[in-house]
């Protein structure tokens, strides 16, 4: 069973047209780069999935189910902008995801908050903005989810934090579960993924593998985005 | 999970109600200072201090009730339809929930800051003439009490509770009235704060129109003409009546605005 599948979903916001007659679906195990360039409608399918807005039309379901309460408990979502409860101190958000999420593995976030030298009693507000990516991106991480969605993860930091981020969500992610990395950062991600699904203006425009791109069309991801995306 | 919501919201809401109860106590004590001779010496330094220490008190009792409405706003605001929201609102917990631990939070920090008003005037008092002739109007009314017919005395309770419990409920509705112009405000794409006020005052208007529709519709079909002539209400049956009125009504108006606010948090949720 698809861990996300999008039928013919629609969203429009007035007269504008975010996503437009979107269909696709996406397996477990894969690592998938949801790429296009900025308003293409990455973001909008993200909070679809999460149940953060709702279709115009069509449908998206999560391992089956119409996103709520239910497929919340299965998606680990990482939003574009730092969410964390920023009056909290670290200990306090550890206990916060423990009580709420039933796969939160408080041990591994831990390990990688002592491996960043970030003390337990540190305010979130206190730390600097890449500091607070990194505990958001640790929190999400340390979730046995069957589906991560990580909405722009590397957008806005240095080359370093990239690639501490894209080390975390490798050496952490359950082999099982899907993982969809929205971003138009395509040579950062280009290593680690599997799959791509180009987006522009809201359509569909390409579903493939990685491997597939190279052997057929002769070219990388990233060369390949420029071509298709080119102004 | 409401419980687990209730846990990180008092968490959350007590780090700034806690603290300002603890000043509102200290400066009553300080008032209480002041009352007790500080405002009569003959060292006018002690009489400026003793005028400050009232000050501070009057400024602790605005502060304290202020901040638990504010808290009750900004706490729906920030923690749903900000930032926040993104986390909040993919826990695995309903938007029900989501609602009503606000609401319950709000609640009791609304009845703790009662209690706190009335503790730190109690301090303010304590040991002083007032206390003692408070105390003995008090025994005064307990020993009129013990002379008035039962009927009275039962009537009399019943009529107070009824005001606690319209009291506490048009707390919650008012609440609720809040939330649903903030969620109404912003499923729009701009201007959403301005949103909100506007949505706040039209139905603020939208009650004020109600409830004269309903005083007038009572007035000109007889209304009162028939539950005074025909169901024959008695003086004390009539404010019960009318309590229980009030009542329904708040919780009515009270329930729209929490269907609005679901309704909205559900289906057209539009965060930054």
């Amino acid at each position: 069973m698809s861990v996300l599948e999008c039928k013919d979903l629609c969203k429009s916001f007035g007269h504008a047209q975010a996503l437009d007659h979107v269909s696709l679906a996406v397996e477990p195990g894969r690592i998938v780069g949801l790429l296009g360039p900025n308003g293409s409608g990455k973001t909008t399918l993200i909070k679809l999935a999460n149940g953060l807005l709702t279709p115009s039309s069509g449908e998206i379901t999560v391992c089956g189910m119409a996103p709520g309460r239910e497929s919340h408990g299965l998606v680990s979502y990482l939003p574009e902008r730092t969410s964390i409860p920023t009056w909290m101190t670290t200990t306090q958000l550890l206990d916060f995801y423990g009580d709420f999420y039933s796969d939160f593995r408080r041990d591994a976030a831990e390990e990688m908050l002592a491996h960043l030298n970030i003390q337990s009693r540190q305010r979130i507000k206190q730390m600097s903005k890449g500091t607070r990516e990194k505990v958001q991106l640790i929190m999400v991480m340390s979730r046995a989810a069957k589906l991560y969605l990580l909405d722009e993860p590397i957008g806005g930091v240095d080359p370093a934090t990239r690639d501490y981020i894209l080390s975390t969500i490798i050496g952490n992610y359950d082999p099982e579960a899907a993982v969809v990395i929205s971003t138009h950062l395509i040579s950062d991600v280009e290593k680690v993924l599997d799959e791509v699904i180009f987006i522009n203006q809201g359509r569909l425009v390409l579903q493939s593998s990685v491997d597939d791109i190279r052997e057929e069309k002769g070219m990388s991801v990233d060369e390949l985005f420029r071509e298709v995306f080119k102004c | 999970m409401l419980r687990k919501l209730l846990k990180h919201e008092f968490r959350a809401t007590g780090r700034i109600m806690l603290p300002l109860y603890l000043i509102l106590l200290v400066t009553s004590f300080g008032a209480n200072l002041s009352a007790r001779g500080l405002l009569n010496t003959q060292y006018r330094i002690l009489d400026v201090l003793g005028v400050l220490l009232v000050m501070a008190f009057g400024i602790a009792i605005c502060a304290v009730c202020v901040m638990s409405m504010v808290v009750m706003v900004q706490r729906f605001y920030k923690n749903l339809l900000q930032d926040e929201g993104y986390v909040m609102l993919t826990l695995p917990v309903s938007v029900h929930q989501h609602i009503w631990s606000k609401l319950i939070v709000s609640a009791v920090w609304f009845a703790l800051t009662l209690g706190m008003v009335i503790l730190a005037s109690c301090i303010v008092a304590f040991d002083i003439d007032f206390i003692k002739y408070f105390f003995q109007g008090l025994g005064e009314l307990f020993g009129e009490l013990r002379h008035v017919e039962a009927y009275y005395a039962i009537n009399g309770t019943a009529i107070a509770l009824e005001f606690v419990v319209l009291c506490f409920l048009g707390c919650c509705a008012m609440c609720l009235m809040f939330y649903a112009a903030l969620a109404v405000g912003h499923s729009f794409a701009n201007h959403k704060m301005a949103w909100s006020v506007a949505w706040f005052f039209i139905f603020q208007f939208a009650i004020n129109i109600l409830g004269s529709a309903v005083i007038i519709f009572a007035d000109a079909t007889g209304l009162d003409y028939f539950l005074t002539n025909y169901i024959h209400f008695g003086f004390m049956a009539g404010i019960h009546a009318a309590m229980i009125f009030m009542i329904i009504c708040v919780v009515v108006y009270g329930a729209v605005f929490y269907g609005v606010t679901t309704f909205f948090l559900k289906k057209r949720l539009n965060l930054e």
